[in-house]
């Protein structure tokens, strides 16, 4: 069928329109939410896995599967929920490079036996090495906190970057962790003695 | 959020979590392109979800309507067994005129049943 010039096209139902209504509202506030998390989380994963193309790739990750699986939930449940979904597949990453390391082993071991010795440590990234971004900075303390970050044990880090960078209070960050308030209080404790150890030489 | 006692916290805790405030926010173009675009692909999953939302409820619904049309089908065609004579042979016994009412045919099972008793009371008796 078409439509002449001045025909009015058939009303949409009330209930419809109500409904699209709804549906671009709770884009929006998605859009929004996921805008006001990204480059916190980005960090969080640069963090976590020491490299920008690994977390960016976590980061749409975890925004799919947040939006796929929570987006019908509360508005403020999102933030915890997305950090879960987030530590997820970091967890996933670490998994996935555990396995990787075991078999790359086993070739370096093979190359060795050939003569042609490759040092397993001249492999890893160099921790110390700062980001683009924080050497565009130039920033000794950026740095070092950057390092010391990234030298934390895996909960550590994300019981102080979620309590102290995201705000997040015990019981919230112990929903993200899984794991008790306790463990959460514990955690944080270990990384504030660990990373003032490391950047004393910076206050 | 932020709800927890910053006093509790050492000094240095308000100068880390700055430097990470200002390394999210000096995040280069690149970077912010590629989480915008990231952002964007998670919203359209979003948009499309509605259509496969209902794939399950309608795959259990479809496998549902099939168990119950075989176990419907099933109990009128397990024949081959001596002591229940099959419904059609019970209907084609009674030649009586009631056979050709809706009731009967409703109650068939236990014509068939009672054919069945009968038929081992009489190998007793005999």
């Amino acid at each position: 069928m078409t439509l002449s010039a001045g025909t009015i096209p058939a009303p949409i139902p009330t209930d419809s329109a109500e409904r699209v209504d709804a549906v671009s509202t709770n884009q929006r506030a998605l859009d929004e939410f996921l805008r006001g998390v990204e480059r916190r989380a980005l960090r969080m994963a640069e963090l976590g896995c020491g490299n920008r193309d690994d977390a960016l790739d976590l980061v749409q990750d975890a925004m799919c599967g947040f939006v796929r699986n929570y987006a019908a939930k509360p508005a403020a449940e999102w933030a915890p929920l997305f950090y879960r979904v987030l530590d997820s597949r970091l967890n996933d990453l670490h998994r996935r490079r555990n396995v990787r390391n075991r078999w790359l082993a086993v070739f370096d071991r093979h190359e060795s036996e050939d003569g042609d010795y490759v040092d397993p440590l001249s492999q890893t990234p160099d921790l110390q090495e700062p980001g683009p971004l924080l050497r565009l900075a130039g920033s000794e303390a950026g740095k070092a906190l950057d390092a010391a970050l990234q030298n934390l044990p895996g909960r550590q880090r994300q019981a102080f970057l979620l309590r102290l960078w995201e705000g997040f209070d015990v019981a919230t960050t112990a929903k993200v962790m899984q794991c008790s308030e306790g463990s959460v209080k514990t955690h944080l404790s270990r990384a504030l003695a660990a990373l003032r150890r490391a950047l004393e030489d910076h206050q | 959020m932020s709800n927890f006692d910053k006093n509790a916290l050492p000094e240095w805790t308000t100068q880390a979590k700055r430097l990470l405030d200002d390394s999210a926010n000096g995040l280069d173009a690149a970077t912010l392109s590629r989480l915008n675009r990231a952002r964007q692909a998670a919203l359209t999953t979003r948009a499309r979800r509605p259509a496969q939302f209902w794939f399950l409820p309608a795959g259990l619904a479809s496998a549902c309507a099939l168990l119950l049309a075989l176990a419907v089908w099933q109990p009128h065609h397990a024949g081959g067994d001596v002591s229940s004579p099959s419904a059609a042979a019970v209907a084609a016994d009674v030649d009586d005129g009631s056979a050709d009412t809706p009731e009967f045919y409703q109650d068939l099972e236990f014509y068939a049943w009672l054919d069945a008793q009968n038929a081992q009371r009489k190998e007793g008796e005999g």
